[in-house]
């Protein structure tokens, strides 16, 4: 009996229920597929880590090293339980050619830094996420250039110097569980004993990776105080392994986030049809009802009927959806595969998305069943008497034809229709709402962060080009040097000079843990503050978003930092966002001391008429050993891998917004014809042509589509904002401001979806032309 | 004087299943002179109202030819339809059909707000006459649903009127009123008459027709018979004897 009431209202209503159905099942594979990617994410990182043997702590050294004062440190540390030092020679990128280039790497961010294999643990892996081992002639280059310059197996790549050549052939690729991500401005390449010999003798400086393994992995807070309490070298940055998973999982776990967040949005689009779907039903059904009532058929029984269908619908919808995803996942997970490798797959694998498409299944039916209270509300006398819903119960009085001077009778009607019948047409309005938002942010998100203003969300001021100078015996020279050119260098308009030294600072509980301060004058290249304001003072520091939420510190608070054994009380006077560094870096005014220097950095623009590209190869020829990058190249290589994603991610809410977009319409559209049926045939009785009814229907879409666009736009630039910056906090940047293209965000976008939804309309109404006053009378 | 409207060799065909072919119209010739007001009766299915709908382009034809002002109408395309209805002919229904969510005088306007003949001032001008003319000028800004079948028939009249139709065609207009509305709806339409527009309704009702001009009888789908009543003039006081006359006459037909 069920199935013979399921297959019925399956042929009267074929096309809602197969859209309902579409929109339910891709709702289940994309929360299949946001929570696959989580689980093969989590997975792949674990083999990846697992495999490597990664590291607890790594501190980065430039400088004199004494290896046997860091082996009896070690051995007489309880928690260590291996201990190694890489070493890594920072091949200069203008003298290294990729295959297929004629330019050398020059123009790159990437530090390039060649390695042997190392001998205890941090293996680098090759594709199949095997120990690399290469031979002399032979090397291993990061996955990084192989997804971004698309290098082959067998390819060439050489270092080229005045003297010297060296060609070495692509036999792997590495997986680098420190350095995968292109967040890292460090690159590892693999090469053998002999050849890194050879290189080494070129000259080019050296830097170390000290590495610790602990026995407890937990006890890292306790490790991380010792070392730097110890007086082993410590002239870079250090890092742990929770950092380095952070790192790794950042673009993909974005990629998860927005998966989930379109499968939300899906659902909410489902529950929406099924709130129009169930409502048309039952005003069609209306008398019916009454009747079923009126023979005394219990409320639930009744129910039972309309529920069966939807219950029905939603799980085998869910299973389609989650069935599909088990094919298309490989899409949304390619980008692990190739960084970080497949791992085993477990029972949770397979659980994990399912559980996540039956709670999509189950929220349908709870919709269902709140919705279909309304038949609690319906009387039998009232339904067998009147037969009709009442949908028009709305005041006429607002929209009167004979006091409109001047707007077209059809659009009148149109726009007439929309006000009276609102509620009905809420549905297409949320719709377009929703259309709206999920094309406008992603484009809004791709621009800021394609902007050159992005800079500023990277804790560094807007300026032409930088200029790095990495920790070496040779700093201070090198800076000078770099310095008194650009004094000199008539072409240069204004440029600051910025030192990132490393102090400790006292946590809540007074332990010691480091901190990055960058000193300089922040005036110059200002960066914006989230609060507060710029250090002006010598006592203040300004925290980035991340250390500032990490340490509770907020404006006015007081920091203890430890500068050569003094305490030294600092005041935070702002907070600025800063996604570079892990996201924790801190701003202030204080005197450098030397032997703290990390880094120094430059920036300088350059005066009108000066042609950057120029600039940078001018300065790169000049200082060769270091890293003169104009500020656009820098934004770009250093946030590849997330714009990458992000620009799949917009393509893919684009296409998904137009189609939901034409999908609901011209559902909406044909039922609305459906519905509208004798009021369309009276029109024609009268003469208005096809012409004229379709161009109320066109003023119906178009004026809900307009708000819809309106309120779309206005909710993108609060909620999408604040969305986006809930994302990037994670990463260090908690109040994006959207850069908008306004020609793209509020006309083009708009326009397209304008045609698209007016052609939609024009198709979907086709069925007017059927509407004869005969057949009503005939009825 | 001339014929406004002309049929000749209508055939209206309707599938119903297959090999079953219903024929409703058979070979129907008729011609309707300009300011005649014609009546055709019959019994149930005999093709009156598909005869008024395919006489009027509101539906196609299977084959014959509909000649309206000289023009053969019946190979106009939908678009040309349209601007016929709109322009030259009124429709009056016994279901009245109005639009729901227009109140009663923008039910009576749409017409003319859309075919944009004269300025919309006038048009309302227009409207109010009208309105006035049917007694109906208090209900103008009431909703449908606050009028009485008899008060909704004449919002339908002045519906058809608004734009000076050439002809006016009824399908039982009076059908679903009472006696006394039906007859202040009856004098509504010699009136119109009167005034020069030619009318052809549909009706099963004596009273009805013995007020028209002319009486057209059918019967399976052809015109078996006519009676030409002459002009009704109240002022004539023979209503009674036109009456008996047509009842007589409807007897000879078999009705």
């Amino acid at each position: 009996m069920l199935l013979k009431i399921l297959r019925k209202d399956f042929i009267r209503k074929k096309v809602i229920t197969i859209a309902l159905f579409i929109f339910i099942m891709l709702s289940a594979l994309f929360v299949s597929s946001g929570s696959n990617i989580i689980m093969e994410l989590m997975n792949s990182l674990n083999e990846l880590f697992d495999k490597s043997q990664t590291p607890d702590f790594v501190q980065m050294h430039s400088g004199e090293l004494d290896q046997n004062l860091i082996i009896k440190w070690s051995e007489e540390n309880e928690l260590v339980q291996e201990q190694q030092t890489v070493e890594m020679i920072n091949v200069e990128r203008g003298d290294f050619y990729l295959p297929n280039k004629k330019e050398s790497e020059i123009d790159s961010v990437m530090d390039l830094d060649f390695v042997v294999q190392n001998e205890k643990f941090d293996y680098l892996l090759d594709l199949d996420s095997e120990i690399i081992e290469v031979s002399k002639g032979q090397i291993a280059i990061p996955v990084y250039y192989k997804q971004n310059s698309n290098i082959n197996i067998g390819d060439i790549v050489k270092i080229e110097t005045e003297n010297k050549t060296l060609e070495f052939d692509v036999v792997a690729f590495v997986r680098d569980s420190q350095m995968n991500t292109s967040l890292v401005h460090s690159k590892r390449f693999v090469v053998n004993d002999e050849d890194y010999r050879v290189i080494k003798e070129i000259g080019y400086d050296v830097e170390y990776l000290i590495e610790f393994l602990l026995i407890d992995s937990s006890k890292i807070e306790e490790f991380t105080n010792k070392y730097q309490e110890s007086n082993l070298p410590n002239k870079g940055i250090n890092i742990s392994q929770t950092m380095f998973l952070a790192l790794n999982a950042i673009s993909d776990g974005i990629i998860a986030t927005v998966v989930i967040l379109v499968s939300i949005l899906l659902c909410i689009i489902a529950i929406l049809c099924l709130r129009f779907t169930i409502l048309s039903t039952i005003e069609e059904d209306y008398r019916e009802i009454g009747v079923m009532k009126a023979i005394g058929i219990k409320k639930k029984d009744i129910r039972k009927i309309y529920m069966v269908k939807y219950i029905a619908m939603s799980l085998s919808a869910s299973i389609t959806g989650f069935i599909l995803s088990l094919f298309v996942n490989k899409l949304f997970t390619s980008n692990i595969m190739v960084y970080m490798g497949s791992a085993p797959k477990t029972l949770l694998n397979f659980i994990s998305p399912f559980v996540a498409t039956l709670v999509i299944s189950l929220i349908v039916v709870l919709f269902c069943r709140i919705i279909l209270r309304k038949f609690n509300k319906i009387s039998a006398v009232e339904a067998l008497r009147s037969g009709d819903a009442g949908e028009l119960k709305v005041s006429k009085k607002r929209f009167i034809l004979n006091k409109n001077k001047q707007i077209d009778v059809n659009i009148f009607i149109g726009l007439k229709d929309v006000f009276q019948r609102s509620k009905m047409f809420s549905l297409l309005f949320l719709v377009f709402i929703i259309s709206s938002f999920i094309i406008i942010v992603p484009i809004n998100f791709y621009n800021t962060i394609h902007s050159p203003t992005f800079i500023t969300y990277m804790g560094v001021g807007k300026s032409d080009i930088r200029i790095d100078i990495q920790q070496t015996d040779d700093i201070e020279d090198r800076y000078n040097n770099v310095i008194e050119s650009i004094k000199k260098d008539k072409d240069v308009d204004k440029y600051a000079e910025y030192i990132t030294c490393q102090y400790e600072m006292l946590d809540n509980d007074g332990a010691k843990e480091n901190i990055n301060i960058e000193t300089g004058d922040f005036t110059i290249f200002p960066v914006s503050y989230l609060k507060g304001k710029a250090p002006e003072k010598e006592n203040e520091i300004a925290l980035s978003y991340l250390n500032s939420s990490e340490k509770e510190k907020e404006v006015g608070d007081k920091v203890i930092l430890v500068i050569n054994n003094q305490e030294k009380e600092m005041v935070v006077c702002g907070v600025y966002q800063d996604v570079t560094n892990g996201g924790l870096t801190a701003k202030s005014k204080i005197k450098t001391d030397k032997d703290s220097i990390l880094n120094y950095v430059i920036s300088l623009n350059v005066k009108d008429g000066i042609d950057v590209k120029n600039k940078v190869d001018e300065y790169s020829d000049e200082f060769s050993s270091l890293r003169v990058t104009d500020i656009d190249d820098y934004l770009s290589q250093t946030l590849e891998n997330i714009v990458d994603q992000l620009k799949l991610i917009t393509i893919a809410a684009v296409v998904i917004a137009f189609f939901v977009s034409i999908l609901i319409t011209s559902l909406f559209l044909k039922m609305l014809v459906a519905k509208d049926n004798s009021q369309i045939a009276i029109m024609k009785s009268l003469g208005l042509s096809l012409k004229d009814i379709r161009k109320q229907y066109i003023t119906k879409a178009l004026l809900v589509l307009d708000i819809g666009i309106i309120i779309g736009a206005v909710l993108s630039n609060t909620l999408g904002e604040k969305l986006v910056s809930g994302l990037m906090s994670f990463m260090g940047a908690a109040k994006i401001e959207f850069v908008i293209n306004p020609l793209q965000a509020y006309v083009l976008c708009p326009i397209a979806l304008m045609i698209v939804v007016s052609i939609t309309t024009i198709l979907s109404t086709l069925a007017i032309k059927k509407s004869s006053i005969i057949e009503m009378i005939v009825e | 004087m001339n014929n406004i409207l002309e049929a000749k060799d209508l055939c209206k065909t309707y599938s119903a299943g297959k090999d079953n072919e219903l024929n409703i119209l058979k070979n129907v010739n008729l011609g309707i002179k300009e300011g005649e007001f014609v009546s055709v009766m019959g019994p149930s299915g005999s093709g009156k109202s598909t005869l008024l709908y395919n006489i009027s382009g509101m539906d196609r034809l299977t084959s014959g030819k509909v000649i309206f002002n000289e023009n053969e109408i019946s190979s106009y395309s939908e678009e040309e339809l349209s601007n016929l209805r709109l322009n030259k002919m009124g429709f009056i229904f016994q279901h009245i059909h109005l639009l729901k969510n227009l109140n009663v005088m923008d039910n009576i306007i749409l017409s003319a707000y859309v075919a944009k003949n004269i300025v919309r001032g006038e048009i309302n001008q227009k409207a109010m006459e009208l309105m006035k003319k049917t007694g109906i000028y208090e209900l103008k800004d009431n909703d449908i649903t606050q009028a009485s079948g008899g008060q909704l028939q004449r919002v339908g009249i002045c519906r058809a009127l608004i734009n000076d139709p050439d002809i006016v065609f009824g399908d039982e207009p009076t059908g679903a009123l009472n006696s006394k509305a039906a007859g202040e709806i009856m004098e509504i339409l010699n009136d119109i008459n009167e005034n020069g527009t030619t009318i052809l309704l549909v009706t099963h009702g004596t009273k009805v027709a013995a007020k028209t001009e002319r009486v057209i009888f059918m019967l399976d789908g052809n015109i078996v018979a006519e009676e030409n009543l002459g002009k009704f003039k109240k002022e004539n006081n023979d209503l009674k004897e036109r009456e008996s006359h047509l009842t007589n006459w409807l007897l000879k037909q078999g009705f």
